[in-house]
């Protein structure tokens, strides 16, 4: 009875605040009802919706899992399920549910809330949940596999092509957030460029000097960090050494695809490992301080629920809520790359079926809790400061006189010398037009820090302290997308030559890393020369990638329920599956043929070859057509997967096709269950 | 209450421990010792961090 009152009391909470946060017009909402209306739903969806597919649709029980049946001290271990949720959220938290929610501000921040915590609740966990299940009744096979075996072959060569070429757009999109934070400031430069000296030094450490010593080395790390950030601010401040550590965008892109090739060619050990542990523990940290800041100091949101941008004229991005405001949020509500994590990885590890309750929904809960943070963060900045340092200079001018006159004119009021205050307190020299997302939500995040401890006398150093772990956190994410894919492509490679396969032939290393960092360098190095801040263009080309792959796990996990129960329970992974297809099909045509030049690439490369020639007309206009393309070819892979497996579903439901499933047979636990 | 207020904390100290011991390889360093019936040494530690990150470095990355 006590439960029943408590749960019936949080399903209150939850409609109550999210009425709060809808009826909301014209005065700042308190963070807080965001918070507990997030939190509430998300113990409901818990509870309830994922506990009825648990119990009734996957009916978890005792059955050993592969981490028992073929544990192998490797990768096979039965793990303490909590030291198995810290490992999956570690995995599945990259810097998309930071940078998306932050972006999609620009409608205001209620559309991005709902979908954030809806999308999350009744798709992206769902999503997670169901393929970590698949996955464990597989002896932890991964999302390609699984493809190919439920589905078919084509299926799975399709699902590997698209994830190559998704990870080629993810990999431009974030080395794009690196260079627009870090162009023009020499503080973050140095800070960044301090980082993998460090890691360096790390990576000795742990392998000559004291081996196996992780923590002690990462404590060492972080350690010269902060003295790294506080080596900037000594790097700005004089004259001679900041000239050093200033420069353009084209530049830094060509840094980063520099780097992005040694870091995939060193050994591991030596840079990307250490790097990987550093950048795991100061996400963790951040994202812990983060929550705490915004739950104990619940800051008011400045943006309004609503902006005038969503009949599709936002600056940020070009387009209207639907379909864009969720290929923006992407990561915060789904993601498909989670797959990536939940099968293969993750089920090797769980000790017990039902632990994929916890651990499959509840980290994907948690990482919508960080893009809800992050949303927050952004929203709390005055509207007129988080429109001027993200929006391109090809929409509100080049000036700061212009930008301001063009934001004040859209109805967000800021001045020029509040932005050159603003910058001045960040030890920065404009923040004007730092598009990308990275740099508003710093700047929100240091508020909110510097309200913690030191107020505005430490908000310079809290700016560089939230720029150092968004940076390092993507550039991880970077070395070892560019690593990843390069192992695909030589997996590809080794069906023409067995020795392009072989990760070892050093020709072969170089060649295929060299590919890699040269095809997302390309997209890289034209999002920074696009006039319109290169983001336009394509992060909506990486939601609608990162979507589409959540689409193809979709489809394999729908077609996993319809072998279990035929038609009785499809509808769990056929309704995000419906929605996401809807979402993508709807966006990647609009970006393909919308007769508008901000949205359809065609369409912009139309109106460039129309207007006055300049020296870089006839890239832009390759570049837009070949946005297109990729676009295309992105939809017409993901369509062949869905119609594939449509084809499989009309078979078993029509009795034409057998429903033989290849899950791994019924062995009982032998583990103790622990305390 | 008081003692079981000391064990919620002990277990969730514990469990922070143990999710610090996991993401930093420890918990795998120590499978591969028993699994392979070797001491702890410089050597031994190279020899894990190839095998672990070959592996490692070959899984996809969430963005």
């Amino acid at each position: 009875m006590t439960g029943r009152i408590l749960w019936a009391l949080i399903a209150v909470a939850a409609a109550a605040s999210l009425g709060v946060v809808a009826q909301s017009h014209g005065e700042p909402v308190n963070s807080t009802w965001l918070v507990v209306a997030a939190v509430c739903t998300y113990l409901i969806g818990y509870r309830f919706y994922a506990g009825f597919i648990a119990a009734k649709v996957m009916a978890l029980d005792n059955r050993a899992t592969p981490a028992e049946r073929l544990r192998d001290g490797h990768d096979y271990e039965p793990t303490n399920k909590w030291i198995v949720f810290g490992h999956h959220f570690a995995a599945i938290a990259g810097p998309g549910p930071l940078v998306g929610p932050t972006l999609a501000a620009q409608f205001g921040y209620l559309p991005g809330f709902l979908w954030i915590v809806i999308g999350c609740v009744l798709g992206g966990a769902i999503q997670d949940f169901v393929v970590l299940f698949c996955s464990i009744r597989r002896d932890g096979k991964s999302l390609g596999q699984m493809a190919r075996e439920e589905i078919g072959k084509v299926g799975g060569f399709i699902a590997l092509i698209t994830v190559l070429l998704i990870m080629v757009i993810l990999l431009a999109v974030i080395g794009l957030v690196v260079v627009n934070t870090l162009k023009g400031s020499p503080w973050g430069t140095f800070t960044i460029a301090a980082t993998m000296p460090i890691a360096i030094f790390m990576g000795l450490y742990l392998r000559y000097w004291r081996p196996g010593k992780v923590l002690e080395a990462s404590l060492i790390g972080f350690v010269f960090l902060m003295g790294a950030i506080f080596g900037g601010q000594a790097v700005n401040n004089s004259p001679s050494l900041s000239a050093w550590f200033t420069y353009s965008g084209p530049a830094l892109a060509f840094a980063l695809i520099l780097y992005g090739f040694f870091a995939s060619a060193l050994p591991v050990w030596l840079l990307l490992a250490p790097r990987d542990y550093l950048s795991t523990f100061v996400k963790l940290g951040v994202v812990l301080l983060l929550g705490l800041g915004v739950v104990l100091l619940r800051p008011q949101l400045e943006m309004p629920p609503l902006t005038r941008f969503i009949d599709g004229t936002g600056p940020i991005f070009a387009g209207k809520i639907f379909p864009f405001c969720f290929i923006t949020i992407a990561c915060g509500a789904v993601s498909g790359f989670h797959a990536l994590i939940s099968s293969g990885t993750t089920p090797k590890l769980l000790a017990r079926e039902r632990h994929a309750h916890g651990v499959g929904y509840g980290s994907m809960l948690l990482e919508s809790f960080v893009a809800v943070m992050a949303l927050i963060a952004a929203s709390s900045l005055q509207p007129g400061v988080y429109f001027a340092v993200n929006s391109p200079a090809g929409i509100v001018g080049a000036t700061p006189a212009a930008a301001v006159a063009t934001i004040g004119n859209w109805g967000f009021p800021v001045t020029t010398e509040q932005m050159s205050s603003l910058a001045t307190s960040v030890g920065e020299q404009s923040l004007f037009n730092r598009t990308g997302g990275a740099p508003s939500l710093a700047l929100g995040m240091a508020r909110l820090f510097a309200r913690t401890g030191g107020g505005q006398a430490l908000m310079a150093f809290w700016y560089h302290f939230a720029i150092m772990f968004e940076v390092l956190f993507i550039l991880t994410t970077l070395d070892a997308g560019t690593r990843v894919g390069r192992f695909m492509l030589q997996d590809l490679l080794g069906h023409v030559s067995p020795k392009l396969g072989q990760t070892n032939w050093m020709p072969g290393m170089l060649g295929t890393s060299a590919i890699v960092v040269a095809a997302w360098g390309y997209f890289l190095y034209n999002g920074v020369i696009d006039p319109l801040g290169g983001i336009n263009t394509l992060w909506p080309l990486f939601g609608i990638a990162n979507q589409l792959l959540a689409a193809v796990a979709l489809c394999v996990g729908t077609t996993i329920l319809i072998k279990m129960h035929g038609a009785r329970y499809m509808w769990i992974t056929c309704v995000p599956l419906a929605w996401l297809v809807l979402v993508c099909f709807t966006a990647g045509w609009q970006k393909i043929f919308s007769p508008l030049p901000a949205i359809g690439f065609l369409a912009q490369a139309d109106a460039v070859a129309a207007a006055k020639q300049t020296a870089t007309s006839a890239t832009v206009i390759f570049n837009a057509r070949l946005d297109a393309a990729v676009t295309g070819v992105f939809l017409i892979l993901v369509a062949l997967i869905l119609i594939d497996s449509i084809r499989v579903w009309i078979g078993i439901l029509g009795g034409s096709r057998p429903s033989t499933t290849t899950e791994t047979p019924f062995v009982a636990t032998q583990l103790v269950e622990e305390a | 209450m008081k003692l079981h207020i000391m064990n919620l904390w002990r277990e969730i100290l514990q469990n922070f421990r143990g999710i610090l011991a996991e993401l930093s390889d420890q918990n795998a360093y120590q499978r591969y010792l028993v699994a392979h019936g070797q001491a702890a040494s410089p050597e031994a530690w190279r020899e894990f961090q190839d095998h672990h990150w070959q592996a490692k470095s070959r899984r996809g990355r969430c963005c």
